[in-house]
Formats: C-alpha cells, sequence, structure tokens
C-alpha cells in the first residue's frame, strides 16, 4: 500500500481522496446537474413570459412547481433562472478571481507595492458590500453584464488577500531567489513559480467567490435591480414580493429559495471536501 | 492614547475611502451628475442651481473637495421623491436600522458562545456534528429566503408574530415598547440564522486551539474544575479572535438587514434603500451608503478599543 501511495503524485492523492468523500462527490454531480439545466434551459421548459389562464395554481401535475399571479409556470422561471443566475455567478467569480490573482501576486512579489495594496484590500473589506452594489448597479442600469461587472467589482479583495498570504509564503524560497539570481524577469518568475504556487488556494476560492456571487446576484434582483427581460431566481422572489405573493403563494417563493440554497450548499460542501481532500495530513 | 489615536486614524481613513469611491463612481458612470443629486425631470433653472450648489460646473478636483466640505455639514443631497434632505430621510430611518443590527449581534453572541463551547468540548461527538452540519449549511442560506421562511411558519401558520411594520402605531407608552419588541423577533431572528453558523464555527476553531495550550494544561493539573477551565480560561482567550471575525462580519450584517427589512416592511435604512431603488432616487442610495459605512466603521472602532482596554495584546500587534 505504501509503495502504491509514494508513486502517486499529489494531484492523484487528492483526487483519490475526494472520491472516497461522498458528500464532496455529491455535491459535485449536483454542480454539474444544475450547469446542465443551465444551458438547455430551452429544452427542458418555455421561456416564461406574458399571462397565463392559470393563476396562482399550487403545484400539480401540469405546473410542478404551480403558477404565480399572472399564470406563468414557476418551474420554467426556476428553469431559466438557472441560467442568469450561474452565467453571473461563474462570470464574476472569473473576473474577481483574475482581478484579485492579479493583485495578490504583485503585491506578494513587489514588495514596494504591498503597503498600498493590503491597506486597499483592508479598507474595501471593511466596507458594506451590498449597499455600495446597489448603489452602482442603479446608477449603471440593469442588465445581467452589469450585474457581473459589479459583483466582481466588489468581490476580488477576498480573492487577493487568500492569494496574497500564500504567495507571501512562496516568495522567500530557494527557487525563486535562484531564479532572481538567474537573471529571471519579475513577469517570468511570477508567471512560472509564483502562479502555479497559488492555483491551489485559488481552486477553493472560485468555488467559493461563485456562490457569494449568486448570493449577491439573488440579492440585486430581489430588491428589483435585476435585469427586467431575463429570469433569475432573485428575480422570481422580487416578483413574489411586489405581487404580494409572498404572504399568499409559498411556492413562488419556495423553489427559488431551494435552488438558491442547493447551488451555495454544494459549491460549499465541495470546497470543504476539496481541502481536507488536498490536506494529506489525515492519510493513513 | 497612541492606540486609540491609530484606530480613529484607521477608521476616519475607511471612511475617507468609502466617500471618495463612491465619489468617482457617480462621477465616472455614464450619466449627469447631477442625477445623483437630483430629479431627472427638474427644470433647467434647477438643475443650473444645482450645479452651481454642487460646483457640479466646476473641475473634478474642486468639486471633490466641495463634495467633503458638504459631507462635513451632514449635506447629503437632496432626495427627489420627497423634496426633502436626504440626511433627513435617512435620520429617521436609522434607529430603526440600528436597533435590528444591535440585537441580532447582541442574540448572536449570546447564542453563539455556549453552542461553541458545546461543539468544542465535545469535539467530534454527535452534538459537534450536528452543530457543525448545521452551521454550515446556516452561512449558505439566502437571507430573503429565511426571512420568508419564518414569515410563514412563524408569522402566517403558526400566528405567534407579526409579518410586517416595526411598531403598532396605536400603541402608547409600555405597550408601544412591547409592540416594538414583538415586531422585531422575525426580522431579528432572520439575521441570527444567517450569522450564528460563521460565529460557532469559528468558536469552535479557536476554543479547541485554546484548548490545547500549555496555560489550560497548567490548570487542569492545578485541580481547576474541568467547567472553570472552559469557561474561565480557555474561553477568554477564544473570545478576542471570534470577536475580530464578528467585527468583519459587520458589512454581510448590514447587507442582511438591508434585505430583512424589504422583506418584513421594516422601516428602516434597508427598507428606504430598497423603496430608493424602485424610484430610482440615487441621492438616496449614495447617502446611505456613506451612512451605512460610517456606522460600520464607528463599530468596528467601538469595538477594537474596547478590546484594546480589555487585552493588552491588542495594543501593541
Amino acid at each position: 500500500m505504501t509503495a502504491l501511495a509514494m508513486e502517486l503524485t499529489p494531484r492523484q492523492r487528492t483526487w483519490s481522496s475526494f472520491r472516497r468523500n461522498p458528500l464532496g462527490v455529491a455535491s459535485g454531480i449536483l454542480l454539474i446537474l444544475l450547469a446542465l439545466v443551465a444551458i438547455f434551459a430551452p429544452l427542458i421548459a418555455p421561456f416564461p413570459e406574458g399571462y397565463g389562464a392559470d393563476t396562482s395554481q399550487l403545484p400539480s401535475a401540469a405546473h410542478w412547481f404551480g403558477t404565480d399571479d399572472i399564470g406563468q409556470d414557476v418551474f420554467a422561471q426556476v428553469v431559466w433562472g438557472t441560467r442568469v443566475s450561474m452565467a453571473v455567478g461563474v462570470s464574476a467569480s472569473v473576473l474577481a478571481i483574475v482581478i484579485g490573482l492579479l493583485i495578490g501576486v504583485s503585491a506578494a512579489y513587489f514588495r514596494r507595492l504591498d503597503t498600498p495594496l493590503g491597506v486597499l484590500v483592508d479598507l474595501s473589506l471593511s466596507l458594506p458590500v451590498l449597499p455600495l452594489m446597489i448603489l452602482v448597479a442603479a446608477l449603471a442600469g440593469p442588465s445581467v453584464r452589469t450585474l457581473a461587472v459589479v459583483i466582481a467589482l466588489f468581490s476580488w479583495p477576498e480573492v487577493a488577500r487568500v492569494v496574497r498570504s500564500q504567495a507571501l509564503s512562496i516568495v522567500p524560497m530557494p527557487f525563486v531567489s535562484a531564479a532572481k539570481v538567474v537573471g529571471g524577469s519579475p513577469l517570468w518568475i511570477v508567471r512560472k513559480h509564483l502562479l502555479p504556487g497559488v492555483i491551489p488556494v485559488v481552486g477553493v476560492s472560485v468555488v467559493l467567490t461563485t456562490s457569494r456571487a449568486v448570493l449577491a446576484e439573488a440579492g440585486l434582483s430581489f430588491l428589483g435591480l435585476g435585469d427586467p427581460s431575463s429570469w433569475s431566481w432573485g428575480t422570481i422572489l422580487h416578483k413574489a414580493q411586489q405581487s404580494g405573493a409572498l404572504a399568499s403563494a409559498w411556492w413562488t417563493t419556495l423553489f427559488p429559495s431551494l435552488a438558491i440554497l442547493l447551488l451555495v450548499l454544494s459549491t460549499t460542501l465541495l470546497s470543504v471536501a476539496y481541502n481536507d481532500a488536498r490536506d494529506h495530513r489525515n492519510d493513513s | 492614547m497612541r492606540f486609540i489615536g491609530l484606530r480613529l486614524a484607521r477608521g476616519l481613513l475607511t471612511l475617507w475611502f468609502a466617500v471618495t469611491v463612491t465619489f468617482f463612481l457617480v462621477r465616472l458612470l455614464p450619466g449627469d451628475p447631477v442625477l445623483a443629486v437630483a430629479d431627472p425631470n427638474m427644470t433647467e433653472e434647477l438643475r443650473q442651481k444645482l450645479l452651481a450648489d454642487f460646483g457640479l460646473d466646476r473641475p473634478l478636483g474642486a468639486q471633490y473637495l466641495d463634495y467633503l466640505g458638504q459631507l462635513l455639514q451632514g449635506n447629503l443631497g437632496i432626495s427627489f421623491r420627497q423634496s426633502i434632505p436626504v440626511t433627513t430621510v435617512l435620520m429617521e430611518r436609522l434607529p430603526w436600522t440600528l436597533i435590528l443590527t444591535a440585537s441580532a449581534m447582541v442574540t448572536t453572541i449570546a447564542l453563539g458562545i455556549p453552542l461553541g463551547v458545546l461543539a468544542a468540548t465535545r469535539a467530534r461527538g454527535w452534538a459537534d456534528r450536528l452543530i457543525q452540519i448545521t452551521g454550515v449549511t446556516a452561512q449558505s442560506l439566502f437571507v430573503p429566503s429565511v426571512g420568508i421562511f419564518l414569515m410563514y411558519v412563524l408569522g402566517l401558520w403558526l400566528g405567534w408574530f407579526p409579518i410586517g411594520g416595526a411598531v403598532d402605531l396605536d400603541a402608547t407608552g409600555f405597550a408601544a415598547t412591547l409592540s416594538m419588541l414583538h415586531h422585531l423577533v422575525l426580522p431579528c431572528l432572520s439575521l441570527v440564522l444567517i450569522q450564528l453558523g460563521g460565529y460557532v464555527l469559528t468558536m469552535r476553531t479557536t476554543l479547541i486551539e485554546a484548548l490545547g495550550e500549555d496555560y489550560v494544561s497548567l490548570a487542569k493539573a492545578k485541580g481547576v474544575r474541568p467547567g472553570a477551565v472552559v469557561w474561565k480560561h480557555a474561553l477568554r482567550n477564544a473570545l478576542l479572535p471570534t470577536t475580530t471575525i464578528a467585527g468583519l462580519q459587520l458589512g454581510t450584517l448590514v447587507g442582511g438587514a438591508v434585505l430583512t427589512e424589504t422583506i418584513y416592511a421594516y422601516p428602516g435604512i434597508g427598507r428606504a434603500i430598497f423603496e430608493a431603488v424602485g424610484q430610482l432616487d440615487f441621492p438616496v442610495l449614495q447617502g446611505a451608503f456613506v451612512l451605512l459605512a460610517a456606522a460600520v466603521v464607528a463599530a468596528n472602532l467601538i469595538t477594537d478599543v474596547a478590546y484594546g482596554i480589555l487585552d493588552p495584546r491588542v495594543r501593541t500587534s
């Protein structure tokens, strides 16, 4: 057994110990399913628009999640909502990760930038972000792209902080000094030595930033800053609030709420499982 | 004294940063900057007057100094839907938000400490597992979903608590206070459920760490009762990092309050923000952010200084 374990690369060991965690695997499968729903939404349900004959109906065989006050199918809303919620979540997260990586790595490598960038990150983290996002989203006008950019704009400091602390532990390593001695340019050193070193931490960050971005999108859309021409889970809740269905038709709010919970919970569990799997101290 | 001065400077720096970011965001985004302080349907005459009042016809640098000057005098612009100063609109709402967030914070800590102790002292037992699973789940909750759920179950089905507003308007004296508390339960509970998970999990980790320290072994060896070791020795040291994290989460708490107040029609700043979004009342949105940022900075400053007094180690770091 030990001979076999010795031959495995760290990545293979992480993967094999991840596979043995049922919660992590289940979360991964659930996320893939949600992504498939988002991609194939047009094949699953027609885009919810206009007025339907059956208004405010309880869930039934014809309408799995019931209908809202103007007769639209809530199941179709949730399916199409998956698309926008995940698209905004993923794109905001990717953007935030790129900015966070750049700032975090520069702060760690270029000592002169560390203090100003550190102060910038600290200050951004200590402000109430949601009211700030609301202001900017309202000024920029509601659209899916605005939401993604606004959320990314205020989510990168978290990533930058994590990346910086990881990169700081790599900078004093002998191989970095060696790379400097042989005349490697800062850009080359950052690309060849620092980035590969911080990628594992970023892996967890991607997942957590995405779930936070999904929650931020839901919050902004719930407050009425969503794209009026498309559906997201937060938009469904906003419409329920506007029509007064909040206090009368539980199915209009329960299903989008469950969708948010499932997505965020599975991303959280996935990152916990990944962290556990990466930590080989418990392997025996 | 030097410690308090440093923290104060830091708080002021944060506030300046918040105000500056708002200033430049509002002006760099496309659109007439006057929109940030008044109605888009205003007369040209009013527009010119506002341009002059807020100095918007002048270079950006001079405008910026003016803006800071106006802020120092408490001028946050005019709400163009209500035609009264934003400061007046928000100051009426601020007490409600403070009551809501402060009660949520106190309840979270009051529940979080015993739960954290329970999880840490029975680490890896069933109570600990249950607390951990619930804690992780609670961190994944969407505030409005929790609010709606509690509203249904405790408000509509069981009918225990009112589901909207902050107080019965006809109640007076002691009855008014009772009614206020009665209305506070559901919004406060929603916020507590969101905050508690993270708080307990941090508490658990730091307390388990503290329980492994030498002074805990020493206390045990001296024959101090196990309960006293946990509550008097380890807990005190575990509280500090936990409170620092609670301070860092203030921003999240404020965001949660905005969403919760919207659900329960609770007349705080959050509800004002929701109404302002519907009416595109930018001055109110901008003022609300500045005010909430100031509240968060002030709260952080107070906890920092209080901890500096209680724990001398903080002062030197």
